[in-house]
């Protein structure tokens, strides 16, 4: 019994570890994998296509009466200037936020990592970061709303108990700090989420590495281009990707602080998107810019793939 | 001695640094929590006070019982427990075979980028089709809707949590169960499921988290109280022509209250998975 379990252990791991391929119980592992996987994945995969077909069956057809009418609904899409102004927000937020993002949570992972040596504290730091990730972007939204706010928001008190302004300051209301509010809210919630995959890539570094450096006499700045930096190049692509596919997601906490204004100043694509189909209630438009984004999102994805190492055993 | 300056440097601005982010990080939460506690007489002072003078309970009643919010509580609950049970399950059958099976690279990375490019799926654009397809099904205003699409758009969390979790567990542990004379589902159920627990548990809390948060789709697909999810009772707070200030803060304050105590209840097991597996907890 003892023996045959252990040759069985060892033709386990052998072929775990070498990738031999004994062709009959593998075949049949593979087999119940896909016995497994197919009807699951298969049921997944309708659920996910049909929406899309659907939406591009809406965006062929008039939104009143149903007619087919061809690309009309994307020429109107596409010749509303509307578009160019929301696509025009979008870039503008993912200018301010991304880099405010990925410089801040970069830059507080390296001084955490540099300064803080007591590994409770370093845990502990490591457990409030993962909060923001699940507060509500509704409930952000509330509370820059008492922050920005006319009347009862706090910022304008805050400033004028130090002297700083004299009067209110309508944050939400002027074109540059009303998009300013919403950006911050953005980077507020999400520089954490980038400072945990930092400081997580940085104990990747090996200790070696570092020490040899040292010896050769690299400043902090060459240590961090040279060897540090290399090792979180992928992270930091990775979460690119991430902020900016959410980037293109972003509604919640801007339905909430401004609506989209002033005028149409906040008014990112989904925001956008949202108002054309479900104010204005014009469903073909608005499945026609849903196509477009879903092609610019596969896009993205298809970028992300080819450029990161997301699979590495 | 010249390599040791900048090192104190970095020290040096280390304190005032971390204070101002901890600063900029507790005083919105704590204005929350003032606000909430706030009786209605305090809301209208010309200066707001940075503390509630008489501290409160009453914008919570208000917002729970008066106006109905218990209901859209237990809307919440019921929408993500069901999507967290669902996600899970499924979640199991797409990564035990990739994890647990011996399968060629090609089948593994296959689903688990087809998993990832679900991630990619932008939700305002389905929406679009949804709300078509949801009223066609005559599931509008019912919570099935939701929880049908949290399932969709949590599945990759589920599946990549849960296969960074299996493919930690040594597969000696199961090959000796069947050694014992174990069935692969009796290996699954008594070995396998008990070791997987933790990460169960951290995927749960997490797909419970964004579940819990999300508002778009609970905001088109629901229209009456009998569906209505929490998020959408704040944000009727918010846009009213009048705000008051210590109820929409009360309701905020509970959105948060409840990802924020499952977390916080569940952090050991969280930590690895909220990443997507680009972090290993220690």
């Amino acid at each position: 019994m003892e023996s045959a379990s252990d040759s069985r252990l060892q033709a386990g791991s052998a072929s775990l570890g070498q990738g031999t391929r004994e062709p009959g119980p593998l075949a049949r592992q593979e087999r119940l994998a896909y016995a497994i996987l197919l009807p699951v994945l298969g049921t997944i995969f309708v659920v996910v296509t049909y929406p899309l077909l659907f939406a591009v069956d809406q965006s062929l057809r008039a939104t009143r009466g149903g007619d087919f009418v061809g690309l009309r609904n994307y020429t109107t899409a596409l010749e509303n200037p509307l578009l160019y102004e929301a696509l025009a927000a979008t870039g503008i937020y993912a200018g301010i936020v991304l880099p405010a993002e990925i410089l801040g949570g970069l830059g507080l992972a390296l001084l955490v990592h540099r300064t803080v040596r007591s590994a409770r504290i370093r845990m502990a730091v490591y457990v409030l970061a993962t909060l923001p990730i699940v507060i509500p972007p509704v409930a952000v939204g509330v509370i820059a709303r008492l922050i920005y706010a006319p009347g009862y928001g706090v910022l304008n008190h805050l400033l004028m108990l130090a002297g700083l302004v004299q009067a209110e300051i309508p944050w939400l209301s002027r074109r540059e700090t009303a998009m300013l509010a919403v950006a911050s809210v953005d980077v507020w919630q999400w520089t954490p989420f980038v400072y945990l995959v930092c400081f997580a890539g940085l104990q990747t570094v090996p200790r070696e590495s570092i020490d040899a450096a040292q010896v050769d006499g690299a400043t902090r700045w060459t240590l961090f281009s040279r060897i540090e930096l290399p090792y979180l190049r992928p992270l930091l692509l990775l979460v690119l990707f991430w902020r900016l596919a959410d980037v293109l997601r972003v509604f919640d906490h801007i339905f909430i602080l401004t609506g989209g204004g002033p005028g149409a100043t906040t008014q990112l694509l989904s925001v956008y998107l949202y108002r054309v189909a479900f104010k204005f209630f014009d469903t073909g438009e608005a499945a026609a810019l849903a196509v477009l984004v879903m092609l610019a999102m596969s896009l993205l994805y298809a970028a992300a793939t080819r450029l990161l190492p997301l699979e590495r055993d | 001695m010249r390599r040791r300056r900048p090192a104190q440097l970095w020290h040096l601005v280390a304190v005032p640094v971390l204070g101002a982010v901890g600063l900029v990080y507790a005083f919105p939460l704590y204005w929350l929590l003032v606000t909430a506690l706030k009786g209605e007489g305090e809301l209208y002072r010309i200066t707001p006070s940075l503390y509630p003078l008489e501290p409160t309970l009453d914008a919570f009643s208000s917002v729970l019982v008066t106006r109905g919010f218990l209901g859209l509580l237990e809307n919440s609950i019921l929408v993500c427990g069901a999507t967290v049970v669902i996600a899970l399950t499924i979640g199991f059958t797409v990564a035990y075979p990739i994890t647990r099976l011996k399968v060629s690279r090609r089948l593994r990375l296959g689903v688990l980028n087809w998993a990832l490019s679900l991630r990619f799926l932008p939700p305002v654009a389905v929406v679009v089709p949804y709300f078509a397809i949801v009223r066609g099904l005559g599931l509008y205003d019912h919570p099935l809707a939701l929880i049908l699409i949290y399932t969709v758009f949590n599945l990759p969390f589920a599946i990549w949590m849960l296969k960074g979790f299996l493919a930690e567990i040594p597969s000696e542990i199961e090959e000796a169960a069947f050694v014992d004379g174990a069935s692969r589902w009796m290996a699954f159920c008594r070995v396998l499921l008990p070791l997987a627990a933790p990460g169960i548990l951290a995927s749960g809390v997490i797909i419970f988290a964004f579940a819990w948060s999300e508002f778009l789709f609970a905001l088109i697909l629901t229209a009456s109280p009998r569906a209505q999810t929490f998020p959408v009772g704040v944000q009727g707070l918010v846009t009213q022509f009048q705000i008051i200030w210590n109820d929409m803060a009360a309701a905020g304050a509970l959105a948060i209250a409840v990802p924020l105590g499952l977390m916080v209840l569940a952090r050991r097991y969280v930590l690895a998975g909220l990443t997507f597996g680009v972090i290993r907890g220690q």
